[in-house]
């Protein structure tokens, strides 16, 4: 039993390891869609943005990180 | 194949071979232990049940992914992998700036070592059985990852089985070297592995959720390059300033 909760664990913990991180990603997935989809923009523009917003993300995600591991 | 199916193949191929080698070298450590405590018996006959089990889930979901319709399949996967993938290197990046430490094989194997004497002298009976389940738990943990990659980036582009097969030889790769050497393979460069696949993830996940909402990538399969040393050169300069002494003055 105890395995199964250790496999449901590790496979959360691979995609929701940071909430933050997470959201922010499916925010700005969503964010590109309603673009391209909805608003019909030019789709490689869309993918500019989706490039931009990952790295965006990501550093963000890491400077708060070790902001708040050094703080602790 | 040919050269534009192997833009996509040595990428997705190298991705599962370098992420197999991390985790594999983590649950080596742990399969090591329970060796060396109980024997070959109990952690070859865990390890083996662990990888046929996710033999049996990639060789179950891949083919099933299959069924699903390209674009919508390449936006889930997109999806999923960069949430992994920014994951990964979130953390690999966190660890190359000395922000938190990097994983110690060493300690490791004597932390899992130490569990197990405890759980083997509480229960006399069963101490096969408790040494192979250890060891199979910590490959199917180990290895849950490894098959999340090897379906995500092998089944869109039908590559599954080359994927699979890259990924097995890196398990074959380290359990030689592994039984060869007999002791923790503290000298692997996990971090800098790592670092390598979260780059690699995070380019499939930005090339394949931009195809799976209809964006025509200049360069198709190429611009996954240029995804995977942008997300290395971002990652590489956020380490660097972690690194400086102002970020701790900052705080």
């Amino acid at each position: 039993m105890s395995i199964i909760v250790d496999v449901a664990k590790e496979l959360l913990g691979m995609f929701l390891a940071d909430a933050r991180l997470t959201t922010a990603t499916l925010f700005l997935v969503a964010i590109v869609a309603v673009l391209i989809v909805a608003l019909r923009i030019e789709p490689l523009l869309g993918g500019g943005v989706l490039l931009l917003g990952c790295l965006a993300i990501l550093v963000e995600a890491t400077l708060r990180e070790a902001r708040h591991r050094r703080a602790s | 194949m040919d050269p534009a199916t192997w833009s996509v193949a040595a990428p997705a191929i190298g991705s599962a071979f370098l992420a197999s080698l991390v985790e594999v070298v983590e649950a080596f450590t742990i399969i090591l232990a329970v060796s060396t405590l109980r024997g070959w018996r109990p952690a070859a006959l865990g390890t083996v049940t662990a990888l046929a089990l996710l033999g049996l889930l990639i060789v179950l979901l891949g083919p099933l992914l299959d069924r699903v319709s390209l674009h919508l399949l390449q936006l889930i996967i997109g999806v999923l992998l960069l949430l992994f993938g920014l994951g990964w290197l979130r953390k690999a990046i966190l660890r190359a700036a000395g922000t938190i430490p990097l994983l110690d094989e060493d300690a490791i194997f004597a932390a899992e070592s130490a569990q197990l004497a405890e759980a083997t002298g509480q229960r006399r009976v069963s101490l096969d059985w408790i040494a192979g389940l250890a060891a199979f738990k910590a490959v199917l943990l180990e290895g849950l990852e490894v098959a999340f990659i090897v379906i995500a980036v092998g089944a869109g582009r039908g590559l599954l089985w080359p994927v699979a097969l890259g990924a097995l030889a890196a398990c074959l790769a380290v359990l030689t070297v592994g039984v060869i050497v007999h002791k923790p393979l503290a000298k692997v460069p996990e971090n800098t592995l790592k670092f390598g696949v979260g780059v690699m993830l995070s380019a499939f996940g930005v090339f394949w959720t931009g195809e799976g909402l209809g964006i025509d990538w200049p360069g198709q399969d190429v611009a996954l390059v240029a995804f995977a040393a942008l997300f290395l050169g971002v990652g590489l300069m956020t380490a660097s300033v972690l690194r400086r002494p102002s970020m701790e003055i900052a705080q």
